[in-house]
């Protein structure tokens, strides 16, 4: 790590996380100076006990809340613009967003909506500028998280809207609400969450802040993923998960967009497949590539990636080869669980052709284009085992 | 898109009023005969008054010293000057810590409890607050309750000690 | 990775490191929406050179005339309302504060008067009592340290009326702190020594004590081995500038790591000396360290031997025994408070009976230590130390940090 270099680091949000962490919230809210929350949600995909068990945990504190639940995976900003004049004229003063993915990102972009006043929130895009700090805004991640969630980024129909400022106050991560009955959901959320965190330890410009989230978030999955997956009854295993995802947000936000998040982003956006589940995939073409340019960049993954003993007793020369046998035997082990559910390359993947076809176009637009579509081709050959 | 009022947790906040008041008069009643705990409210300014309870609507319990007698107040934050809130941030957290799936300690660990005043005065509450526990319950639940069980009570200590305080704590004296 | 059944962590103050860090300044501030700042620092700082270095740093690009150098080493009450006075007479928009912990807390309470307009500054000091964003404050720490250019806290002095007020909020967390190498080059090896361990005890309290959680452990183990390796280096060679911004940084994230996870008795007892014989923090936190850990032991050896591998690398870890381990880091911060003791010709104090002032004068008498024993028992951290410690411990404790012994635990009562 080059500290001579110079470096910023920032991480506006604050974690609560365990055991009736929600119960928290009137608090919390206070302290924000906030007093009558807009809770925006999807019934659809985070389900009525989950939308009951946040509006129970105001129990007792007399405030009114409000409650939009309609938001789908397609949303876009005119429900934006729908929820900001709910938001206006019932006079709410924050926002509370339960779920992952797309609601937290349409209530990252209705933050911003309310936040400057716009008198149409359709107007809105990345170009607009964002100087000072907005309103009070909660994210109470559920299960089905992609590791975005406490993040900079919030993506509205292919749109990217970047800024520190959309980041949330406060995170709060509910034993009651982090579990899933589908350990499909944990694989997916737990591979976004890793492959982020991974990218962003082996960043260049990393930096020992950044490093603190990261590290914690590889770890974590590391240790719990793979019970997440196959118990998923075990309330602490799924708490870690969600607490990795939490972090990498962090991560993600400190350093420029990997190419594991960027392929991840794109099909998601294009064919509405979990970036986790993409980016488990091309983990080990672009972990080989790393590996093929210098392998000392990898050898720090095997700090994070296993025991401290082990860690200890592997001479440095042999980190690099290290990380990669516990990256694979990690990743053999996690599709091993979830079988013919998880696909391990794109064939299994079942994206068709003339949809492939797209995503290539799509990803040769970037800077980097040819090599990331060589990721893509070597995802879509060959499964993952060695 | 609907509007919701927050409604109550009833029967959690029976449970923590209940034993608010039990242990409210259970310091009252030791500060009678516990040498320990009549030293920590004898360091105390004469009209101290502290408060421990939850947010954001109470229950509360108020104890505090008049005429160098030490006082349970009942649960009006209004009733006197509260130079000391020890604050616990839900009436789950309450719960949580009163049905001892949480030691005091492990609440405070946890972020659930605020101090809000004096810390030297907070410590002397929390000492005087551990030596009731030990009285209050049977050692394999106070354990829990506090970070080091006492090892050098004697026997009569801990029976009369016990009998006293909830005799007093029921009968209010 | 230990996950507690419930824990809250909170780090919102920016960044900035590096060799030029300070040039970052006017455009923090404009990020902001400010220009016009009140630099608050000391008379050691300024005498240092330090803020000539900052004023020219800020290119003209921001006003640097309104500088203010009189902070007291114990934060002061009067100190706070005349600098507010000031600032809100030259219609400052901003705070810069450059210097230790006084002035860090010097500038915070400041920032509580100008926003929110207080004329009794007793009122915000309770929980709860800041409601909103204060004005922008910029954190320069030149010492490596005190982290409290990542704390919530401030402890301002009321001198007239004796007491000691202290504030707590979030909202006193600096908008961004700014980690330059060059405002940490001019501590001499005796500074350099104890503002080094004061940071290592930040970082390994918060890794044992009973609020440790997910992130504030991470940011322990990394300051942890930074302190470890770059101590010892700045304090030979007091120019080395890569060094000086790596203990800048592992001050940094030991600051933030106790800020969220608390400490114990290594600072419950370091602040009743403090306050009793006035020994500097730093040098009651080296000596009372690997006594802390040793008063800890039973309850937390899991954790305390895991500090082993950052600390000493690969290989003592791998040749020490895992039921060792725990006892090999307390062997191993008494040696490196040797080191330094070295180093420093002897101005290191390595237990308290060696504690001297300038006129080589013994700060701590034997027969004060029942006094600290006493004292101790109203310091708060003694709620986040994971044994239970009263009078009887703290003296025991006291008397061994005072020979220089290592704490027999077989006295101790254990719960």
């Amino acid at each position: 790590m080059n500290l001579a270099a110079g470096f910023a680091f920032t991480c506006p949000f604050k974690t609560n996380s365990g055991n009736r962490a929600l119960e928290h919230l009137p608090v919390e809210l206070s302290d924000l100076n906030a007093f009558k929350p807009l809770i925006i949600t999807s019934l659809d995909l985070v389900g009525k006990k989950a939308i009951r068990t946040l509006t129970n945990a105001f129990g007792d504190s007399g405030m009114t809340l409000g409650v939009f639940d309609d938001v789908t995976n397609t949303a876009d900003l005119n429900i934006v613009e729908q929820i900001k004049d709910i938001f206006t004229k019932g006079q709410y003063d924050s926002i509370i967003a339960l779920g992952g993915d797309v609601v937290v990102d349409v209530a990252k972009v209705v933050n911003l909506a309310v936040s400057l006043k716009v008198t149409d929130a359709r107007q809105l895009s990345g170009e607009t500028a964002i100087r000072n700090p907005l309103g009070s805004f909660v994210v109470v991640p559920t299960a089905a998280v992609t590791g975005m969630e406490t993040s900079k980024y919030a993506f509205l129909n292919r749109k990217p809207f970047i800024s520190i400022q959309l980041m949330p106050n406060l995170v709060i991560l509910d034993t009651r609400l982090t579990r899933a009955k589908d350990g499909k959901i944990m694989a997916e959320a737990g591979l976004a969450a890793f492959c982020r965190a991974l990218e962003a330890y082996i960043a260049p410009d990393k930096n020992p802040f950044m490093d603190a989230y990261a590290f914690a978030a590889l770890r974590f999955i590391r240790e719990n993923l793979i019970t997440a997956v196959k118990n998923s009854s075990d309330k602490k295993a799924a708490l870690a998960v969600a607490n990795a995802a939490a972090m990498s947000g962090c991560a993600v936000s400190n350093t420029g967009r990997g190419v594991l998040n960027r392929l991840g982003q794109v099909f998601q956006d294009m064919v509405h497949v979990h970036p986790g589940v993409i980016m488990g995939m091309c983990l080990t073409p672009v972990l080989d590539d790393y590996m093929k340019k210098d392998s000392r960049l990898i050898s720090v993954l095997l700090y994070p990636l296993t025991t401290d003993d082990e860690y200890a007793a592997t001479p440095e020369a042999k980190r690099a080869d290290g990380a990669q046998n516990a990256l694979r035997k990690f990743l053999d082990e996690l599709y091993g669980a979830l079988g013919s559910k998880m696909p391990r390359n794109l064939k299994d993947a079942g994206i068709p052709p003339y949809l492939m076809d797209d995503i290539f176009e799509v990803i040769s637009r970037e800077p980097d284009g040819d090599y990331l579509c060589t990721v893509i081709e070597r995802a879509g050959k060959s499964p993952l085992k060695a | 898109m609907q509007e919701i009022h927050a409604g109550g947790k009833p029967l959690k906040k029976a449970y923590v009023a209940i034993f608010l008041w039990f242990t409210g008069r259970a310091i009252q009643a030791a500060a009678k005969f516990d040498k320990e705990v009549k030293k920590e409210f004898d360091a105390l300014p004469d009209d101290f008054t502290f408060a421990l309870g939850c947010l954001p609507n109470g229950p509360w319990m108020i104890v505090g010293k008049e005429n160098g007698q030490v006082k349970y107040f009942g649960s009006d934050l209004k009733c006197r000057r509260i130079h000391l809130r020890l604050v616990i941030k839900s009436v789950d957290a309450a719960f949580l810590i009163l049905s001892f799936q949480e030691s005091t300690v492990m609440a405070t660990a946890r972020n659930r409890l605020m101090v809000d005043g004096e810390v030297p005065y907070a410590l002397a509450v929390i000492r005087a607050l551990d030596i009731v526990e030990v009285y209050l319950l049977p050692k394999i639940i106070a354990s829990l309750a506090v970070k080091r069980y006492p090892s050098g009570w004697s026997f009569g200590r801990k029976l009369g000690g016990r009998i006293g305080v909830y005799t007093r704590t029921l009968l209010g004296f | 990775m230990i996950l507690p059944d419930y824990y809250e962590f909170c780090c919102r103050v920016k960044i900035v490191a590096g060799h030029d860090a300070l040039e970052k300044i006017p455009d923090l501030l404009a990020d902001m929406g400010a220009k016009k700042p009140l630099i608050i620092t000391d008379k050691g700082v300024a005498a240092a050179g330090l803020i000539t270095i900052v004023s020219q740093a800020l290119q003209g690009r921001v006003a640097a005339s309104l500088i203010a150098d009189n902070v007291p080493p114990d934060s002061d009450l009067k100190v706070v309302n005349q600098l507010a006075q000031l600032y809100q007479n030259n219609a400052c928009d901003s705070i810069i504060a450059v210097g230790g912990g006084s002035v860090m807390d010097t500038a915070k309470g400041v920032n509580i008067v100008v926003s929110e307009n207080a004329t009794d500054l007793m009122a915000f000091s309770g929980a709860g009592a800041l409601k909103r964003h204060l004005k922008p404050l910029v954190a320069v720490p030149t010492t490596a340290g005190t982290g409290s250019e990542v704390t919530l806290v401030a402890v301002i002095k009321d001198h007239d009326k004796h007491l000691k007020m202290i504030f707590t909020s979030y909202f006193l967390l600096p908008s961004v702190s700014v980690l330059d190498s060059r405002m940490t080059m001019t501590m001499p090896p005796f500074i350099t020594a104890m503002t080094g361990m004061d940071a290592l005890s930040h970082a390994m309290e918060g890794y044992y004590c009973i609020q440790k959680n997910p992130l504030s452990d991470t940011h322990s183990l990394a300051a942890v081995k930074m302190i470890c390796k770059y101590l010892p280096i700045v304090a030979k060679n007091p120019s080395d500038k890569d060094g000086r911004l790596a203990m800048s940084v592992a001050a940094c994230l030991a600051g933030i790591s106790f800020s969220n996870s608390m400490v114990g008795m290594v600072h419950n007892l370091g602040h009743a000396t403090g306050a009793v014989c006035g020994v500097p923090h730093g040098i009651c936190m080296a000596i009372l360290l690997p006594y802390g850990l040793e008063y800890n032991m039973h309850k937390c050896e899991e954790a305390i031997a895991e500090l082993l591998l950052p600390m000493a690398g690969e290989e003592i870890y791998l040749k020490t025994p895992k039921d060792q381990r725990a006892q090999k880091v307390v062997s191993l911060i008494r040696q490196m408070n040797e080191d330094l003791n070295s180093i420093t010709g002897g101005r290191h104090a390595r237990f308290f009976s060696e504690v001297k002032d300038r006129d080589g004068k013994q700060m701590v008498p034997r027969d004060v230590l029942p006094q600290i024993a006493k004292a101790a028992l109203m310091d708060g951290a003694t709620i986040y130390n994971p044994e239970d410690s009263d009078y009887e411990d703290n003296l025991m404790v006291l008397e061994a940090a005072w020979e220089g012994k290592p704490f027999d635990r077989n006295k101790m009562k254990k719960g």
